[in-house]
C-alpha cells in the first residue's frame, strides 16, 4: 500500500466512515514514554490492527560490548533501562563474576540488595506515576515522584550520581555506603508506606480509575507464557513466578517477602501488584538494614580488585596494578554463563561468552522490555486509543532497554 | 558460593541433576551435552534442522517440564573455536515448574537456515528477526523476517565479527513514503567506511 493507492482508492483518508484509517503513534508522542511507535489502524476508536516499530534508540551497545573492557562497559548497563540502573549495574558485575567464580562479601551482598530493592521502589514510582498521569490522575505523580527524589538523594550519597549511577564494580562496590545511610534508609522505609497507602486511597475505588484500568489491556495466562513476558505483567497474568524466589541469588533466600500474583492480567491488576511490591521491596529494605554486616565490601582477589586510591598514589606495585586494570583489564577465563535477575520490569539477563581476555566475545543483554512490547501490538487490537495509552503505561517499556 | 543461592541450595542441585540426567538418558546420542560456569546444560544441536525437533520435544516431556523460552540469540563463530560453523545460535529455555534452565546450541554456516520456532514459542518472533538484523542468520517459516532495529535501509549485519565498529552509513533524510509492508530498495543507501587505522 502506498500514498498513491491511498489517494485513488475508493475510501478516501478524509472520509470518517473509512474502516482502514492508519494512526500513527510516536515515536515522538509524549505519552509513548521514549521513542517508541506503534501504527494503528483504526476503525472509528476501535484500533483493529497494530504493529510496532523499534530501533529508534538502538545506540548498538551489544557490540560495544565486545569491544569494551568488561570494566570500561559497566557504564553502558546504567544506559540500558535509565529508571533502574543501579539494578543493571549489579547484574552484570554479577554475570561477569559468575564466569570468574568470584563471590562478593557478605557486606557487598548486603548492599546490592539494597540497591537492586531502591531501584525496583524507583521503577515502580515512575511507571504509576506516568501511568496514572497519562490517564488523567495527575496528583499521583506530584505525591510519588517525592519519593523518587528522596530516593534518588540517599542514591547520590552512595555514589555522588543520580541517574547513572555506575555504582557496581565486579567484585565490590566503588564506595561502602555513608555514615548516615542506616537512618536515612531507615527513615525512607518509615514514610513511603504511608505515601503508597495514600495514593491507593485516591486510586484503588476511584471510579474513573477503575473504568479506564479495568479489563484494559489484558494479557492472560497463556499469552503471557506464550509470548515470553516476564515480571510485573507476567504476575498479574496469574503465573507466580519471581527469580527471587524461583532461583535466589545474593541474600534473597534469608531475607522475608512475598511474591505477588494477581489474576486478570489487566491495567489494574499490573498497578495493584507494582503497589504491593513496593510494600515488599521496602519490607526486604527494613531487614537489610537492620541485619547488614560490617566488613569488607570488596572480595580478596587481586584480579579484580580495584586498589585503594591512597595506595596508588604512595606504593609501585600498586600503581602498576591500578594502571593494568584500567588500561588493560580484568582477565576474565573462557566459558560462558546466562545470568538473569528479577528486575523491576521482568528477567533481565546477561549471557556473556568469554573466550579469554579482558572483552567479552559476545555480550547479549536479555531485556524485559523487549518481550514485553512484543505482545502489546498483539493485546492493543480491540481496545480504543486511550486504553492504548493506558496499557502501554502499564507495561513500563524502556526504550533504551527495548532498543539497546 | 553465595552468589547463586541456587547452586548451593539442595532442591536446586536435585532438580538440576535431574534434569542433567534425563538429557544425557533421551537427547545425548551424537549430541555434545556440556555445562557451563553456572553448571546448567547446554545441548548441542546436531544440525539446524535438530533444533526445532529438539524444542518440540523438550516441550512435551514431562520430565523436564520446559514452557518458557528466556532468549534466543547468536554469536559469531568465526575463529572457529566452537567448531567447523560460522555462527552459533543458541536458545534459552527455562521451565516456570522446576525452575532449570537449558540452553541449546547450534552451529550454522552463512548460507544455511534453521527453522523457526515462533510457531512453538510466539516470543520467538522479534527475537529471531533481531538475530537476523544482526547477524543475517534466516529463520525458515518465519512469517515476517525482516530488520527490527536498524534501518531497513541498511545493508551489513552490525554485530558480525568483521562489521568494523567505527562503520557508518548515512541516509537521505527526505525518503518517499511507505509502510513497512513495502520497504524500499536498498539502492537508496551509501556505505562511508571509517578511514583506515580507525577500525
Amino acid at each position: 500500500m502506498s500514498v498513491k493507492n491511498l489517494e485513488t482508492d475508493e475510501h478516501r483518508l478524509s472520509d470518517f466512515y473509512n474502516p482502514n484509517v492508519l494512526i500513527n503513534l510516536g515515536p515522538h508522542h509524549p505519552a509513548m514514554h521514549g521513542t517508541l511507535r506503534v501504527m494503528c489502524r483504526i476503525n472509528g476508536e476501535t484500533i483493529e490492527d497494530a504493529t510496532c516499530e523499534i530501533g529508534y534508540l538502538h545506540r548498538a551497545i551489544e557490540k560495544l560490548g565486545e569491544d569494551k573492557t568488561y570494566h570500561q562497559w559497566m557504564v553502558y548497563t546504567d544506559r540500558l533501562n535509565y529508571c533502574s540502573a543501579l539494578n543493571n549495574n549489579i547484574a552484570y558485575a554479577m554475570a561477569v563474576e559468575n564466569i570468574m567464580s568470584i563471590s562478593p562479601t557478605e557486606r557487598c551482598q548486603y548492599i546490592r540488595v539494597i540497591c537492586m530493592e531502591l531501584s525496583r521502589i524507583i521503577d515502580h514510582i515512575v511507571c504509576i506515576a506516568a501511568n496514572a498521569l497519562d490517564i488523567g490522575a495527575m496528583t499521583v505523580f506530584f505525591l510519588l515522584i517525592h519519593w523518587r527524589e528522596q530516593a534518588y538523594s540517599m542514591i547520590e550519597g552512595m555514589c555522588g550520581m543520580r541517574l547513572t549511577t555506575t555504582y557496581a564494580r565486579i567484585g565490590g562496590m566503588s564506595y561502602d555506603l555513608p555514615d548516615d545511610f542506616t537512618e536515612k534508609l531507615w527513615k525512607f522505609c518509615e514514610e513511603l508506606p504511608a505515601a503508597i497507602d495514600e495514593v491507593e486511597g485516591l486510586l484503588n475505588s476511584n471510579r474513573i480509575w477503575i473504568d479506564r484500568t479495568r479489563n484494559v489491556g489484558v494479557i492472560d495466562r497463556e499469552t503471557a507464557l506464550k509470548y515470553s513476558v516476564t515480571g510485573v505483567c507476567l504476575r498479574a497474568a496469574g503465573v507466580d513466578h519471581d527469580l527471587r524466589r524461583d532461583r535466589p541469588y545474593y541474600m534473597y533466600p534469608d531475607l522475608d517477602f512475598d511474591v505477588v500474583v494477581g489474576s486478570n492480567g489487566d491495567v489494574y491488576d499490573r498497578y495493584l501488584i507494582r503497589m504491593e511490591e513496593m510494600r515488599q521491596s521496602v519490607k526486604i529494605l527494613k531487614q537489610c538494614n537492620k541485619k547488614i554486616p560490617s566488613g569488607p565490601i570488596w572480595v580478596d582477589d587481586k584480579r579484580v580488585q580495584i586498589p585503594e586510591k591512597l595506595d596508588v598514589y604512595t606504593k609501585m606495585e600498586v600503581l602498576i596494578h591500578h594502571f593494568k586494570i584500567f588500561m588493560e583489564g580484568i582477565d576474565v577465563p573462557k566459558g560462558e554463563a546466562f545470568t538473569c535477575v528479577e528486575g523491576p520490569n521482568g528477567e533481565l539477563g546477561f549471557y556473556i561468552v568469554s573466550r579469554g581476555g579482558p572483552k567479552a566475545w559476545r555480550m547479549r543483554v536479555k531485556s524485559p522490555s523487549f518481550m514485553n512490547f512484543q505482545v502489546f501490538e498483539h493485546t492493543v487490537k480491540g481496545g480504543k486509543i486511550p486504553d492504548a495509552i493506558a496499557h502501554l503505561g502499564s507495561m513500563n517499556v524502556i526504550a533504551g532497554e527495548l532498543d539497546r | 558460593m553465595k552468589t547463586n543461592a541456587f547452586s548451593t541450595n539442595a532442591k536446586f542441585l536435585e532438580a538440576q541433576k535431574t534434569i542433567f540426567a534425563r538429557l544425557t538418558e533421551k537427547y545425548s546420542t551424537e549430541r555434545k551435552l556440556e555445562v557451563d560456569k553456572l553448571n546448567e546444560p547446554v545441548l548441542w544441536a546436531r544440525n539446524p534442522d535438530d533444533v526445532k525437533i529438539l524444542v518440540k520435544a523438550f516441550k512435551l516431556d514431562d520430565n523436564l517440564k520446559v514452557d518458557f523460552l528466556s532468549d534466543l540469540t547468536a554469536y559469531d563463530n568465526q575463529d572457529g573455536e566452537d567448531g567447523a560453523g560460522r555462527f552459533v545460535v543458541v536458545y534459552q529455555l527455562y521451565s516456570t515448574v522446576l525452575h532449570t534452565r537449558i540452553r541449546i546450541k547450534c552451529l550454522i554456516n552463512q548460507h544455511q537456515q534453521v527453522q523457526t520456532i515462533s510457531d512453538i514459542f510466539v516470543g520467538a518472533n522479534w527475537l529471531e528477526r533481531e538475530v537476523f538484523d544482526m547477524y543475517g542468520i534466516s529463520f525458515a517459516g518465519h512469517p515476517n523476517l525482516r530488520r527490527i532495529l536498524m534501518d531497513e535501509r541498511f545493508s551489513g549485519h552490525p554485530l558480525r565479527k568483521e562489521y568494523p565498529i567505527k562503520q557508518r552509513e548515512p541516509f537521505n533524510n527526505n525518503i518517499d513514503f511507505h509502510l513497512g509492508a513495502s520497504p524500499l530498495s536498498v539502492e537508496n543507501t551509501v556505505t562511508v567506511n571509517a578511514p583506515e587505522g580507525e577500525k
